[in-house]
Formats: structure tokens, sequence, C-alpha cells
């Protein structure tokens, strides 16, 4: 790095040494609790790097990673070359500063950031990689590893690449709802059949039950005729773990699967590893996204983190973020974190006001006038302006800083300070009050939404319904933190699909305007199926699920007892993408040293039907068609399988078809 | 280690993995290239995974400013492989549809690629005198590699500055001291005194003056009496420098003596018959001919420059970016655009200073007696390394497309006269192979 650069880095480094202090005391107050977070200042090309790397400076040789840089640094080019944020999951936390942004986008980016790192920290998916990520530690060791055996002569550089990609078309079937464990420790859980004998020892049963239970017929049933035994026990997930553990190379020479060498095994662990530590982010996109694009607004926007002159430029780039089209995971995400909050704070005022005197669900909409109650649930103008009311402020008041309203009124803390950051007088308890969302503009329609049956649903769950003389006491005895309360639950212990399955209602897809598409036979095309909510939060589902890609797992490791491989596709009503399918299935034999094979069920349409959709303006009928394919190493067969033998991989109540029946 | 050397990598693969030249030539895309950089597309296979069909799977949307109506189309989804087909047996990976990504070379590799793979053995001949740079790091320049930076040079005038812009502030703030003075009269003063202060720089330092001070003197004369003014380098040499004021208008780069030497430069004049008759097939043809050729003959030469001439029963010149796609109705006459390029390269290309290359494409249709009584005579009259005629002709030959056949009776196998046909993209390399390979040694 040149002089000039490190000068230039150093300025902008002093200058956003306020933001980032200060964005971390807000953040705090805002009740959020995020890893510690080092800023660093890099410069476009570091910035390039660093985006090709996922947000590291340091991972394992591979050109891909080159390849990436090489996309990455056309695509800025061609975009004008802004990044907003890079942040990796660590303690502390790593955040990137591109040099050439503003100041408005630097405080964008790290308000955006303190979100993140309290995702990161207070997740529970976050945890089943341990409690203590040693991100970037983990990652340069694993670099250097594999750096180690590129560099050894007896290896061949582009073996080493070869065999990272074909783990890493399985980076993705591995068990992300289970702790993460070393492949050993892995192996020590999951009992194989020829384990079985050892394990009845253990069992330490008596003769006779052995005798009884676990007779000769049994042992010789399940070990499947004369030699091999049929394992794992239950399907596999990970499939990554299983090949680790019993996985052979294929050796082209001899012909013959053999022991993996020393670097294959390790290579697989390292990339197994960083697979269960990437994970979280890829399960909780929506969610964190969202989190961040919610923790940002309200500390940029609402509470003028962005200087008057900085909130345009502000405001424009959030409007990008959220404004891209098609499914966007930012915006779905802050969408869904507003309506957590408002639901919550609805239900909050509902409870209230039902326990008025006089208030019933029946008649809640003739005696509430809820323009009144949203009048009544504004701020205090204590806590909307409290530099604007200084003197006032009551030290005793829960939703006021003691400690700094002492400072100021004893001239500790010069007056200016608080004028530019209000909320350093605030509790939690203030600031929850100052930003209450039922009483935005956005917002301010949602009280009024509220069903008669969810009015219902509430009443029945009241045990004291006549507590309120009027509406306005009921109203002041309002808890304005519950909204903020209920998104700190929610953020600790849901991921991306459940956090759909519970938030994404009917209400919140009508508002949105979202829909589902299916591809139609008749037109060729792909066309709007259906607005129905149930029908959009099955689809959104499934693209959330698993990664949004199909449940693989490992059958059998000993198939047609020869060792080799069947793995089984859970079918839940949408097929394969047979084409990728078959390739993966070649890497897998790389993996595995010997035959593989993959059990899934397929669609198939008869040209004839299609026809006679087309007549009828209807979508053909597909049959569902068991089919085994196995790759022996050299070329694929196909078999169709009896339905009998896919009774266990087909879907049963799951159908994510969203077509209407009368199509058209 | 690190991502210089994963890029390298990626070059290596991508170099092996790209798509063979003849074959890309032929038959791939050419463009997404420019003149100055070739863009071969590489066969990246992405690693597949167990993914759900594109199809099957379907997807959710969000409305732009309302709910769309069940059974309207939407566009197709992002994701969705271009191929579409269920890909039952044997796709080759990283077909079309997929993202391409490319390896790119600059001309002088494709023409070392393209001398490899095809055997050419075409040798530049230096012709211009132009200046070189070879020779001692002696002169100086105001820009440059950051490593040519002359450092010593940068640090001194950066230091001069700050001496320049260097005063004593104590000073100033004195005669902010003196009874009845505020910012302006000091100002006013200090330009006098020719202290190099600003106007706002003393308006925030009269704003730390206590009040109890603003009268410590009566006059400025009694101030300057008792004051004494510290000079730059005296406080320098006490203080020491915090800072040195770069500025990149002191930069200088150490840059070497020129030395003189022949320039191997050329000129290409692409000529392309725009006629009613040239329809697109031949009009892909000559395209996919020609840019090779230039591609080639950039790499080859140190300084390459093309002239691009249009013609039917008339001749224009048209820049490159409109080459290739213009039509135009009107019979053809060849000996317009030879007329054209005579005197284009008379005036601007001396064939005392420049290697010429004079290639024309059409379908071999040419007013009567053109090619005989005109054409010839002005291929003949213009010096130049090499002259050829590409026909194409996707249907074999029509009846009185005779152009090319006449020229190929005329000149027989004289040296410096190519004549190649194409009929579909399987003859391109040939063609080119035949153009590049016709220029003799001693033109």
């Amino acid at each position: 790095m040149s002089m000039d650069d490190r000068i230039h880095k150093q300025r902008i480094a002093d200058s956003l040494e306020e933001p980032t202090r200060e964005a971390n005391r807000l953040a705090r107050k805002l009740g959020l609790d995020p890893f510690p977070v080092n800023y660093w200042i890099v410069d476009y090309d570091e910035m390039n790097e660093l985006i090709a790397y996922g947000g590291f400076q340091r991972r394992y040789p591979h050109w891909r990673w080159g390849m990436q840089y090489d996309r990455q640094r056309k695509q800025r080019q061609f975009l004008g070359g802004k990044a907003f944020e890079i942040v990796n999951n660590d303690d502390p936390s790593n955040a990137f500063l591109q040099e050439s942004n503003d100041l408005a986008d630097q405080k964008a980016v790290i308000t955006h950031v303190e979100a993140h790192a309290d995702f990161f920290r207070n997740n529970e998916w976050f945890r089943m990689f341990g409690t203590d990520p040693e991100a970037a530690a983990m990652l340069e060791r694993h670099a250097e590893t594999v750096a180690e055996y590129m560099a050894d002569p007896e290896i061949d550089r582009e073996e080493i690449e070869e065999w990272i990609d074909h783990v890493l078309c399985l980076e993705d079937n591995i068990d992300q709802h289970r702790p993460f464990s070393t492949s050993g420790e892995w192996e020590e859980d999951s009992p194989t059949g020829e384990d079985i004998d050892e394990q009845l020892e253990e069992l330490d049963l008596s003769s006779e039950v052995k005798r009884e239970v676990f007779d000769d017929e049994w042992l010789e049933q399940i070990s499947e005729d004369e030699d091999g035994p049929t394992f794992p026990e239950s399907p596999e997930r990970d499939l990554l773990a299983f090949l680790t553990t019993h996985g052979k190379a294929y050796d082209g020479d001899s012909g013959k699967a053999v022991e993996y060498e020393e670097w294959q095994r390790e290579t697989l662990e390292l990339l197994r590893k960083e697979a269960y530590y990437f994970a979280p982010q890829k399960m909780t996109k929506v969610m964190n996204e969202g989190w961040a694009a919610y923790w940002e607004s309200k500390m940029m926007a609402d509470e003028n983190f962005a200087t008057e002159d900085e909130f345009v430029s502000y405001a424009d780039h959030m409007a990008q973020v959220l404004g891209s089209p098609g499914l966007n995971p930012y915006k779905l995400g802050f969408e869904l974190w507003q309506y957590v909050e408002n639901r919550r704070n609805r239900r909050a005022v509902i409870e209230h006001l039902l326990r008025v005197e006089g208030v019933t669900w029946r008649n809640f909409n003739d005696t509430v006038d809820l323009d009144a109650v949203l009048e009544e649930l504004e701020p205090d103008p204590v806590v909307d302006d409290p530099v604007g009311h200084l003197e006032e402020l009551d030290p005793e008041d829960p939703r006021i800083d003691r400690e700094i309203l002492s400072g100021v009124r004893d001239g500790e803390l010069d007056h200016e300070t608080v004028e530019t950051y209000p909320w350093k007088l605030l509790t939690y308890q203030g600031l929850a009050e100052r930003h209450y969302s039922l009483v935005k503009r956005e917002h301010r329609g949602f009280l009024g939404s509220v069903s008669q049956n969810e009015l219902e649903r509430t009443a029945r769950y009241l045990f004291e319904t006549d507590r309120y003389g009027s509406i306005e006491a009921a109203v002041a005895d309002v808890d304005r933190t519950a909204g903020w309360d209920r998104m700190f639950e929610v953020r600790e212990s849901h991921n991306d699909v459940t956090f759909l399955d519970a938030f994404l209602t009917d209400e919140f897809v009508e508002d949105n305007d979202y829909f589902t598409y299916e591809y139609t036979h008749t037109t060729d095309d792909f066309r709007v199926t259906s607005t129905d909510a149930a029908d959009v939060k099955k689809k959104l589902m499934l693209q959330f699920t698993n990664f949004g890609k199909p449940t693989i797992a490992v059958e059998d490791g000993n198939f047609r007892n020869r060792n080799e491989l069947l793995l089984i596709h859970q079918y839940n009503g949408v097929e394969l993408d047979f084409r990728e399918a078959k390739q993966t299935l070649e890497r897998v034999f790389e993996l595995w040293g010997r035959p593989v094979a993959l059990k899934t069920i397929r669609k198939e349409f008869d040209e004839h039907d299609i026809e006679v959709a087309r007549r009828r303006d209807r979508e053909p009928e597909p049959t569902e068609q068991g089919t085994l394919i196995r790759f022996d190493g050299e070329s694929f067969e196909r078999e169709d399988l009896p339905d009998e033998s896919v009774a266990d991989i087909a879907a049963t109540d799951l159908d994510y078809d969203t077509k209407p029946d009368e199509w058209l | 280690m690190g991502l210089e050397d994963d890029l390298e990598r990626y070059r290596e693969v991508g170099e092996k993995r790209r798509q063979d030249l003849t074959e890309f030539i032929q038959y791939g895309d050419l463009g997404d290239s420019r003149p100055d950089e070739v863009k071969v597309p590489i066969k990246i296979v992405d690693p597949p995974e167990f993914v759900y069909d594109p199809r099957d799977i379907g997807g959710v949307g969000q409305g732009d400013g309302g709910t769309p109506d069940v059974g309207d189309p939407v566009g197709e989804p992002e994701e969705a492989a271009g191929d579409g087909d269920d890909g039952d047996d044997g796709d080759e990976p990283g077909e079309e549809g997929a993202d391409h990504e490319y390896y790119e070379m600059d001309p002088e590799e494709f023409a070392r690629e393209l001398d490899e793979e095809l055997g050419l053995d075409l040798d530049p001949k230096g012709k211009e005198v132009i200046e070189e740079t070879e020779g001692d790091f002696t002169d100086i320049t105001r820009s440059g590699p950051a490593s040519t930076l002359d450092f010593e040079r940068l640090f001194k005038e950066g230091l001069k500055r700050k001496l320049a812009m260097d005063f004593d502030e104590e000073y100033i703030k004195e005669a902010l001291r003196v009874e009845g003075w505020g910012p302006e009269a000091v100002f006013e003063w200090a330009r006098g005194e020719h202290i190099p202060v600003s106007r706002a720089w003393i308006d925030d330092a009269d704003g730390s003056i206590p009040d109890g001070e603003r009268s410590r003197w009566v006059s400025i004369e009694e101030m300057e009496a008792n004051v004494d003014r510290e000079a730059t380098a005296a406080r320098i040499r006490r203080e020491g420098i915090e800072e040195i004021p770069f500025r990149r208008s002191d930069e200088r780069y150490r840059y070497p003596e020129i030395v003189e030497e022949r320039e191997k430069n050329v000129v290409v004049v692409n000529i392309r018959d725009v006629s009613g008759s040239m329809r697109e097939s031949k009009r892909e043809l000559v395209e996919r001919t020609f840019t090779p050729l230039d591609w080639y003959l950039t790499g080859k030469y140190d300084n390459a420059e093309f002239v691009y001439i249009a013609h039917d029963a008339d001749a224009w010149e048209v820049d490159r970016g409109d080459f290739f796609g213009i039509r135009s109705g009107g019979g053809t006459r060849i000996s317009s655009a030879y007329e054209l390029a005579a005197e284009i390269l008379d005036e601007e290309y001396p064939w005392s200073e420049w290697n010429r290359y004079v290639f024309a494409a059409g379908d071999s249709e040419n007013s009567s007696n053109d090619t005989e009584q005109r054409v010839i005579p002005l291929m003949e009259g213009i010096d130049a390394n090499l002259h050829a005629y590409v026909e194409t002709q996707p249907s074999g030959n029509a009846i009185n497309a005779t152009h090319a056949e006449e020229l190929e009776r005329h000149f027989g196998d004289d040296s410096n006269v190519a004549v190649a046909y194409v009929q579909g993209a399987d003859d391109v390399v040939d063609a080119i192979y035949t153009v590049l390979s016709t220029e003799d040694d001693d033109t």
C-alpha cells in the first residue's frame, strides 16, 4: 500500500470513528446485542477480493475464486462499483467499508452491519456451529492446509482442485438442522450394520431376550441375504459425513476403489466444516437481511443517523436495495419484520381495548373510535423531543436515561451531543414509545384492519374482561415495547422456514401482491397460477426449505450387496432436474469410488394428453413413475421401478402444484 | 497464494477450456469481442447439484402495483435453464444458454495462436520510423507507472509548499488582541504583511479569544513591537513537520530516453458489397472472415489502422460499427470501391510508410466488364502486401457471378492476390488460411 493510500484510508477511518461508536451505542439502546465489530477501510479492488472470497481475507486456493473475482470486477465496473456491506459472522465480526463510498453510505453500512452482528450472535441457528465460530482463523487454517497439499510435489494441483469441485457439488447435502460435529464424532453417533453384534452386547440383554427377539432369522433379515448388511439404519442426509467415513476414491489406472489419500480425506472434511459454517447464513437470509434493513432504517431515518443532506442519498440507496425486482429477500424480510412488530403491537392494543368496560369483540367496531385510539397512542412529547423538553424530564421516568440526563444537567455532557443524538436521553422503553409502529403514517391503517376473527380469538384468551373505565386509561396501559420484545424473541429462535411459516399470513400476501407461477405445457411458458395466500406460502416455503433444494439421503451404503451407494430423493411432488442430477452422480462416483445410484420419481407427460389438454385449454396430468438411475463410472442406466418400490420416497399430502383445476 | 494466484490459475484453466480457435471463428459468437480484445467462450462447468427441475418448481413473484390475474404470462424466471429440455440424455455441460465465461486474449495472442493452429508464418515488415522507449530513465514526465515516480522531487515540492502555506498562528492571534480590531481588520493587515492566512481561519481563531484579552494591545504597532514573529523554518525546526501537503501536480515520473526505431505498421482496407443481392447469410460469412483477419493483423503489427468501404454501384467509407450491418439496394460496381481505396491510400497511407492489405468480399456479382476493364487495372495499380477477394456464395456459384473467377484467371498464382471461396461457416478457416498464406515474402 502506498503512503498516499495509507494516509487516505487513515483519514476515512478517523472520520468514521464517531459514527461507528455512536451506531453501536444506539444499537444497544435499541435492544440489539451485537458481536463487537472491527471495521476495515478497503479500496475498490480489495472490496472485490472480499466479495469473491465470501467476506474473508483468506480462502483455500482454487481457480474458482479467481473466476468469481473476475466476474465481480466486471459486474461492478458495469454497475458503477458501489458495494454497500460486507460483514462476516465471527466474534468479533469484521465489516468492510469501501473508501470511495460517501459518508451517508458508510453510515448506512455501519448501522446495517451492527444489526447483522446482533443476528449472528443471538440467532440460535448460528449456535449449531458452536458458540464461537472463530471463522477467520478457521478459514485461514483451511487455506494453509490446502496450500500445503498443493505445494507438495507428489500431489497434482489440478487433482486437488477437481476434488474440491466434487465435494462442492454436495455442499448443501449436509444435515443443517443438527449441530456440527466432526465426521469422527459423527461416525461414533451413527451405528452401522457392522456394529450390530457389538451393540447387542452393549445392551446387556438376557440371553432369552436375545434368543426371542434378536434371533438368527432377524439378524439375517437385517443383514440382507448372505453377507453384506444394510446401512445406515435410517436415511442419512449428511452425505458429506457419510462419504468421509465410508467413501473411497476411484483409481482410474487400476479401475478399483482405493482408500482416500490423506489430502482427500482432509480436504473433504474441511470443506464439510465450511459448509456447516455457512449453512446458518443460507438458512436465515430473509430474516437476517430483513432484520438489518429494519434496524438500519430505524437508526438512519427515524433516529436521524443520516444528517439531512445525507438522507436523500440514503433514501436512494434504500430504495435501490428494496426495489430490486423479483422475490427480494431484503424486501420480504423487511416487510415481514414490520409485520411481526405491527401484529404484536396491535394485539397488545386490542387486548387492552377489549378490557374496557362495555367493549366486546362483537361491538368493537361500533364502540371504539380507532382514530381516537391512535391519537392516544402518539408518543409523549417528552420522548418525541426530549431535547426540547430537557427541563421537564424526570430522572425517575423509566423512559429516560437517568445517567445521561444528570450528565447533561451537571454540564458533563455538552448540549450539542444530545442535540445530535437525542436518543441518548432515552432508554429502550423510551425509544420504543418514540418509534411506536402503529402510529407511523405508513402503518396507520393496520390497527383498523383487524379482522373480526382476530378480535374474537383475542377476546377468548382474556381472563379479566372489565378493568378499564375508559379507552384512554386502557391505551395508557399499553406496553409500547411489546412489538420490539416480540421481534427479539423471534430473531432468537426462528429460521427462514419457520419465520415464513409463522408470519406470512393471508393478510401479508394480499397486502403485498404476491402470486405464484408455474410452467404451463399448453402455452410453453410461465403463467400466473394463483394469488391465493395459501398457495403463495406453499411455494415460498418450498424455496426456503432445505436451501430450496430437494432432499437427498443415503439409503444404503451396501446397495446390491456390492458396496454400491444408493441415494434416495425424498420426493415432494417436484421432480429433479435430471441433467444436473446425473452430472452430480458422476461426481458422487468420484467420492464413493464404486457405482452409485439414485432412486427418485419422474413425471411423464403423454404427447397425446398434452395435445388433448391444449385443445381443451387445460393442463395435462403427468404420470409419476418411480425411477432408478445408476452410474457405474462409465455409463448410466435407467430402470423404471414399480410403485411399491418407491412408496417410501413418494409424496403423501404434500402438493406444490398451484395450478387451478379449471385452467384459464 | 491469495487471489492473484487464483486469478492466474483461472486464466490457465480458461485457456485450457476455451473454445478451439478454428471452432470459435467458424461457429462461435464473435459479437462479444472488440477489435482490441478477443473473447473466446470458456466451457466452465459450474459444479452440478441436486436441484429441482426449474420448470416443475414454478415460483413466487410480486406484483408491481397490483396483483396480476391468473393466467397472465410472467417473464422467464431468472434461474430457469436456457435450454429447458429434460436433458434425459447427455447434453454436454456448459453449452449455450448458460452464462459464459470468456477467455480474453489480445490480438497478439490471437495471432500467435492462429499461427500455431494454422501453421501460418507471416512476417510483418518495419516501415515508418517512430520513437521507441528504450534507454535510461533520465527524462521526466507528468504521468507514468507508480514505480517511476520521482519521490524525492515530490517531497521537496511538498516541503516548499508547506513552507509557503505556513504562518505563525500565535502571531495572528496576537493581532486579534489589538483593541478595536476584528477579523476583518486583522485579515487586511495580514494580507499587507504577506502572511498566507485565510479569512475563515481568522474568524475561527477570533472565536477562541477570551473577551478579557481583546484589548491587550492599544495598537498594532505596539503589538508588533512586543511580539516576535517566528520564522516558519525556525518553527519547523522546533516542532517538526506533521504532514507534508503532497499534490498530484507535483508528481513527476522519470521517463526513459527516446531511441528511434522503425514501427511495423499496417493499414487494412476492408471492402464489402452491400448491394441487394448480399443477403443475411452472405453478409454473416463476410463478417466471420474479415473479423479474424482484422484481429490477426492487429496482433501481428505494432500499429494497425482500418479503412472500411461499403459499395453497391457507388462506394463510400463507413465506420467499423456500421460496416457489417449496412444493406443497400442498387446494382454492383466493384471498381467504385477500388477507386475510393486508391484515393484514401494515396492520401493517408503512403506505400513507403505503410504495409497495406486490401480485402474485398461479395458474392462475385459485378456489372458487366467492370472486373476486367476497371477492377483488375485498379488492383494492379494499388501497391499492397496483399490483395484478396473473398467470395461468399452459400448456394454455390450463380451464373453471372464471375468476379472471383475472373480475378483468379487473370492473376493466376501471382504472388500477392488471393482468391477464396466461402460457401458456409465450414469454409471460413480455409479462406483465412488461403488469404494469409498468399502474401509473398519479398513484396
